[in-house]
């Protein structure tokens, strides 16, 4: 696979929300509007975009008996400093994402890539498979964080878009709500790949 | 033994660079965070006190008071807001540990005689679309104007003045005994809060 095939597999057909359904506690639990789901998705592909490339150029001096622990420590400093910098500069997306930035840490698509891809790939390769993922991560948040805004609370991006005769369903925003879009999304995912 | 070694100084490595790298970011964004954070505060303020023309977190007194059912002490700082030097109001942060989902954090603005001007919610963990109305202006308007003596501090239910949120008790009963009590406070401690 060239490096355009590992940029567009995070997209479509290895999506990690909806195709390896990785990483669901962000994905649930911040996906209650758009802007929150797209926020935590681009500090995700920033953070995986880094850990991949680091990983991929350190991959050969790492012995591999330390390599989770080195991971870790990488991946760890990049959450750092989308932590820093957003409180520093994005103060209020940083206050609504709160608890749940410093948790891309323990996200399991940015140690799983390090670990499955880039420590055994080249930095192109490594840089476009980061590239795709967090793409397709942060669009995959981004259509959850909608759907649930749209139906939970009668917006889109903070816009009334529903309607003054619009009874929002309010189950949509609470953690329930999460879990009956991603149901729905996933066998709606489902239902096109095994048609194609 | 050499492998160990080996393992030993990668590790070290790996971490010395992160520590490195994060002492950067740290004071690089040192400066922009105190000043978020610092802007953050005065829009707090100023919401609960208006007509002011003074820096409030340059004019504050900080008292300390005896959680009785803890034992341990706890600082109120008090910010004062002046007109033309004269003081036309004081604001403080209080907090209910007992809201739905957590604690509920405002700034409480009142006038030196201690009737309210304005309430603002910090930070609370309510459930979206119910107890989070209490965020709303609907509910935190009709704060104005009262006063210990003017107003009985209780939602209607509970035989009290105070208008309560439809589907959600517990939130404006935690609102409305933290006001209560932050009032006391204030009242207990006018003196020292206005002169000093």
């Amino acid at each position: 696979m060239g490096v355009t095939g590992e940029f567009l597999k995070g997209l479509w057909k290895e999506n990690p929300i909806f195709r390896l359904v990785l990483g669901m506690c962000p994905a649930l639990a911040v996906t209650t509007a758009a802007i929150n789901g797209i926020a935590m998705g681009l500090a995700t592909t920033f953070v995986l975009l880094c850990s991949n490339l680091v990983v991929s150029l350190v991959r050969k001096i790492i012995p591999a008996r330390v390599r989770l622990p080195s991971f870790i420590v990488i991946i760890a400093t990049f959450v750092t400093i989308v932590d820093l910098v957003m409180a520093g500069f994005f103060f209020r997306l940083h206050k609504t994402l709160g608890l749940f930035i410093p948790l891309i840490v323990v996200n399991c698509v940015i140690l799983g890539r390090a670990e499955a891809f880039a420590s055994k790939n080249p930095i192109f390769s490594a840089l476009a498979d980061g590239l795709g993922m967090g793409i397709g991560f942060t669009l995959s948040l981004g259509v959850l964080g909608a759907i649930r805004e749209v139906l939970g609370n009668g917006t889109l991006f903070s816009i009334p878009i529903m309607g003054a005769s619009f009874l929002p369903f309010l189950v949509m925003v609470l953690p329930p709500g999460a879990f009956i879009a991603l149901g729905f999304l996933l066998a709606a995912m489902n239902r096109i790949a095994q048609k194609s | 033994m050499k492998d160990i070694l080996r393992l030993m100084v990668v590790l070290t490595a790996t971490c010395f660079v992160a520590a490195l790298t994060l002492s950067q970011v740290y004071q690089l964004t040192k400066e922009p965070i105190a000043y978020q954070k610092r802007l953050e505060v005065l829009r707090a303020i100023r919401a609960v006190l208006p007509n002011i023309d003074n820096e409030p977190d340059k004019d504050t007194v900080a008292l300390q008071f005896e959680k009785t059912s803890t034992g341990e002490s706890r600082e109120v700082i008090f910010f004062r807001g002046r007109s033309r030097g004269e003081l036309t109001g004081v604001a403080f942060v209080v907090t209910s540990p007992e809201g739905y989902g957590g604690r509920i954090e405002m700034m409480l603005g009142v006038d030196p005689q201690g009737t309210i001007l304005g309430v603002e919610i910090l930070g609370h963990l309510e459930t979206p679309g119910l107890g989070s109305k209490i965020g709303g202006t609907a509910f935190r308007q009709q704060f104005v104007g009262r006063d210990l003596k003017n107003t009985q501090w209780a939602v209607r239910k509970d035989g009290g003045d105070i208008d309560q949120i439809t589907g959600a008790t517990i939130s404006p009963r935690a609102v409305v005994k933290a006001i209560k009590m932050g009032l006391d406070i204030y009242q207990e401690n006018r003196q020292k809060i206005s002169g000093g």
